[in-house]
């Protein structure tokens, strides 16, 4: 079962495998850093009372620790058979695999919005932040740069189509996530301090909407416009989908402005061109669900009152947030 | 221009204060009137701080965005009788005109383009938001994203030109020769997009109808401008490839142009004529600018001001129907001389102009205009001839269609008259006269310039 104790135990072991995990001095830390994390993730998220969630877990059991075991396999292999510190072959390509297996990113995606799906929303944040960040910063020691573009390549064109059939808001922000993805692993290449901010203002955006969903009890876009949601979390919805998608004049402009800066110093011309429209048709799937929310009539109950929720400073806060985000990134141009 | 921003700024919780609808109508006229006596120097960028500058192009198209802005609240009175969101609304169109202010006066590239981006937001909240019927969900749609998809290359274009030119200080950018296809196709596609060219013009008709009539003001008002501005500013540097490739843009919008006129006469939506008809102006705008002589650069820009006011003052008198009849169809509003005869004078006065008759503005641009495309080539006087034959011709049909003959037997019954709207009617007069005198100086300038 689950009570809060649990949880802050197997969340503390979590946190500490990741930093385990980044900042050890050989590859076989690194792996034990994930394995540590796979181990204390599946008690937080498996719950036997519910069948789905138990399912979930297992699931995420197999994938990840068949990632692991292949990692695992690959470091070895390269400790004994390679003694160069080429980045260009196959071993490379082998153990960036593994790692994006680990993270959810195409073509190993299959099981990120199936587990999505079977996850509560806090959980979903943890999956969709916090687990990315070792495996990203391991891919940041070793990375094959072709293999690595050609991923990026697919997880941006996986990552907007597959959501244009999506009901689901945790299988479209899955989608979101795997596009995201693409950005992030294009900022590791660049540099660390890039993906960190990139990281960082994402993780944010994710958390501010993740937030606003959990406290709404939302998982299906039906349940946008079926809600009696004042203006404030509506008019919150709108930006933080926008700012998400990366339009000006919101803050999740300013890492992709600098992304395609990198990108273009570098001339990844064509490669830039897919990143602009791919991100185009993650904006309309974002516009349809503000539509949803903005546009069809609601019911407004009487004798209950939907959000009478202790925590309402939680939705102020990211409103503030993140309609100030919009006058603090102009602040950064100058 | 700092404190045009400031004031502008300072107007938002103005918005939301209780029974301050007008007073924030009457300080948007006030900023007008203050933004026109600044110090105006023709030939150069005047006003200049760290991030902005203004110069006769951007001090025209600031000035017709802030008239424009404050028309708009003032036809939008229905909103706050009815009492529906104009808080919201009026925030709304303060950071709409903020963000066209930005765009015009900010001395870096990258940052027109955020601005110039920005500016989309609220007009998209704006037709979703306060639009009259379903169908302004894909209007929304479709503004959003033909505008987008042309914009997201002019965000690489830029970029590309910072790491080009470590520079993106507009006024630096004509010292530079940067003549690459891909970066001219790329740079200009999103402003051919915005103006729009007629391959690429099916947003217009759209969110032009769809919109409530602030948002049909200001989008035909300044929203088109926008594209005209960006090209004003781009081509300097990629000259070569314009003399090379301009041909293309210039067919394309002529014969698009005609082709769109003609599509005006079959139009059934009063809004809809208009939209169509702004399509087809700015058919003309773009052969202007795409020329690179200088009456096409003067031309241009007197139609993209003449147009605006013309435009959004049309589409006022078109939600003037709307209000009354609750339709828009031509088929319904006939024989309007017989209920509201002085608002004849008005649908007379800005057709007239619409279809460039002496006196107005719009006669002056045309006339430039067709001068630089003629000296261009004697072949695109087939062209304009028609253009201009047949805007002069569906703007009479639809005066004619509107005011004459006898009104429509289901007609039950109808206000007639508002008193604020002699207000707006009475300031579009002094808009007209003062913009004739500014006229009667360029055709100065013009002449002397030859």
């Amino acid at each position: 079962m689950n009570n809060n104790s649990n949880k802050m135990f197997f969340l503390f072991i979590l946190f500490f495998s990741t930093l385990i995990s980044i900042s050890s001095n050989s590859w076989f830390g690194c792996w034990i850093g994930l394995e540590i994390n796979l181990l204390s993730f599946i008690p937080l998220i498996s719950n036997s009372k519910n069948l789905l969630s138990v399912e979930t877990s297992l699931k995420y059991f197999l994938t990840q620790s068949l990632a692991s075991i292949n990692f695992l396999f690959m470091i070895l292999i390269k400790f004994s058979l390679l003694k160069n510190f080429d980045m260009n072959n196959i071993i490379s390509i082998m153990m960036n695999s593994s790692l994006l297996m680990k993270m959810g990113s195409a073509p190993f995606h299959f099981w990120f919005p199936n587990i999505v799906e079977g996850l509560s929303w806090m959980n979903n944040f943890m999956l969709m932040t916090w687990q990315k960040i070792s495996p990203m910063i391991l891919l940041s020691y070793y990375f094959n740069k072709n293999f690595l573009i050609f991923m990026i390549i697919m997880n941006l064109i996986i990552g907007s189509l597959g959501g244009l059939n999506q009901t689901s808001l945790r299988k479209l922000l899955a989608f979101s996530s795997i596009n995201n993805l693409g950005w992030m692993i294009f900022s590791i290449m660049i540099s660390e301090n890039l993906w960190l901010f990139y990281f960082l203002i994402y993780s944010m955006m994710i958390f501010m909407m993740i937030s606003l969903f959990f406290l709404m009890n939302m998982y299906f876009m039906n349940q946008l416009f079926i809600n009696n949601m004042n203006f404030f979390i509506k008019l919150n919805l709108l930006i933080n989908f926008l700012s998400l998608g990366g339009l000006p004049p919101f803050m999740g402009f300013m890492p992709k402005w600098i992304i395609i800066n990198f990108l273009l110093i570098n001339k990844f011309y064509f490669l830039t061109f897919i990143f602009m429209m791919t991100s185009l048709i993650i904006i309309y799937y974002y516009i349809r669900i503000i539509y949803s929310s903005f546009m069809f009539n609601y019911f407004k109950m009487k004798w209950m009152n939907l959000l009478m929720k202790n925590n309402m400073s939680l939705i102020n806060l990211s409103s503030f947030i993140s309609i100030s985000s919009m006058i603090l990134s102009t602040f950064i141009f100058m | 221009m700092m404190k045009f921003l400031f004031m502008m700024i300072f107007m938002i919780p103005l918005c939301f204060m209780k029974n301050m609808f007008w007073l924030v109508q009457m300080m948007l006229f006030f900023m007008m009137f203050l933004f026109m006596n600044l110090n105006l120097n023709i030939m150069c960028f005047f006003n200049m701080s760290y991030m902005s500058y203004c110069d006769i192009i951007s001090f025209g198209l600031i000035l017709l965005s802030i008239w424009i802005c404050s028309l708009m609240i003032m036809a939008s009175e229905s909103l706050f009788k009815l009492n529906f969101y104009f808080n919201f609304f009026l925030f709304n169109v303060i950071f709409l005109l903020i963000m066209l202010y930005l765009t015009f006066s900010v001395l870096n590239l990258l940052l027109f383009y955020f601005f110039f981006e920005a500016s989309l937001i609220p007009t998209l909240l704006l037709i979703i938001g306060w639009g009259y019927q379903p169908e302004r969900i894909q209007a929304g749609m479709y503004l959003l994203f033909y505008t987008l998809f042309g914009s997201l290359p002019l965000l690489m274009g830029i970029i590309y030109i910072f790491n080009d030119l470590n520079t993106m200080t507009i006024y630096f950018l004509k010292f530079f020769n940067m003549n690459m296809y891909l970066l001219y196709i790329s740079m200009i596609f999103a402003f051919l997009v915005k103006m729009p060219m007629y391959f690429v013009h099916l947003w217009l008709p759209k969110a032009h109808v769809e919109a409530p009539v602030s948002g049909s003001m200001i989008l035909a008002g300044i929203m088109l401008k926008l594209g005209g501005y960006g090209l004003l500013r781009v081509m300097i540097f990629l000259q070569e490839v314009n003399l090379k490739l301009n041909y293309i843009w210039i067919i394309i919008s002529l014969v698009g142009g005609l082709f769109i006129s003609m599509k005006c006469f079959c139009q059934v939506d009063m809004k809809s004529l208009i939209a169509y008809s702004s399509v087809a102006h700015m058919s003309m705008v773009i052969g202007g600018i795409m020329v690179m002589n200088y009456w096409g650069f003067i031309g241009s820009y007197i139609l993209m001001i003449s147009h605006g006011l013309c435009s959004s003052g049309m589409f006022c008198l078109a939600n003037i129907n709307y209000e009354r009849l609750h339709s828009r169809s031509l088929y319904i509003n006939s024989g309007m001389m017989n209920f509201m005869p002085s608002m004849s004078l008005w649908w007379f006065l800005l057709l007239s102009s619409n279809m460039a008759a002496p006196p107005s503005l719009n006669l002056l641009g045309e006339i430039s205009l067709i001068n630089s495309l003629v000296s261009w080539s004697n072949i695109s006087m087939i062209l304009l001839m028609m253009i201009s034959f047949f805007s002069a011709g569906y703007s009479l049909y639809l005066y004619s269609y509107i005011q004459h003959g006898k009104y429509f037997q289901g007609l039950y019954s109808f206000y007639v008259w508002f008193i604020s709207w002699v207000f707006i009617i009475i300031f579009a007069l002094i808009s007209f006269k003062y913009d004739n005198f500014k006229g009667w100086f360029y055709f100065y300038l013009i002449l002397n310039k030859k």
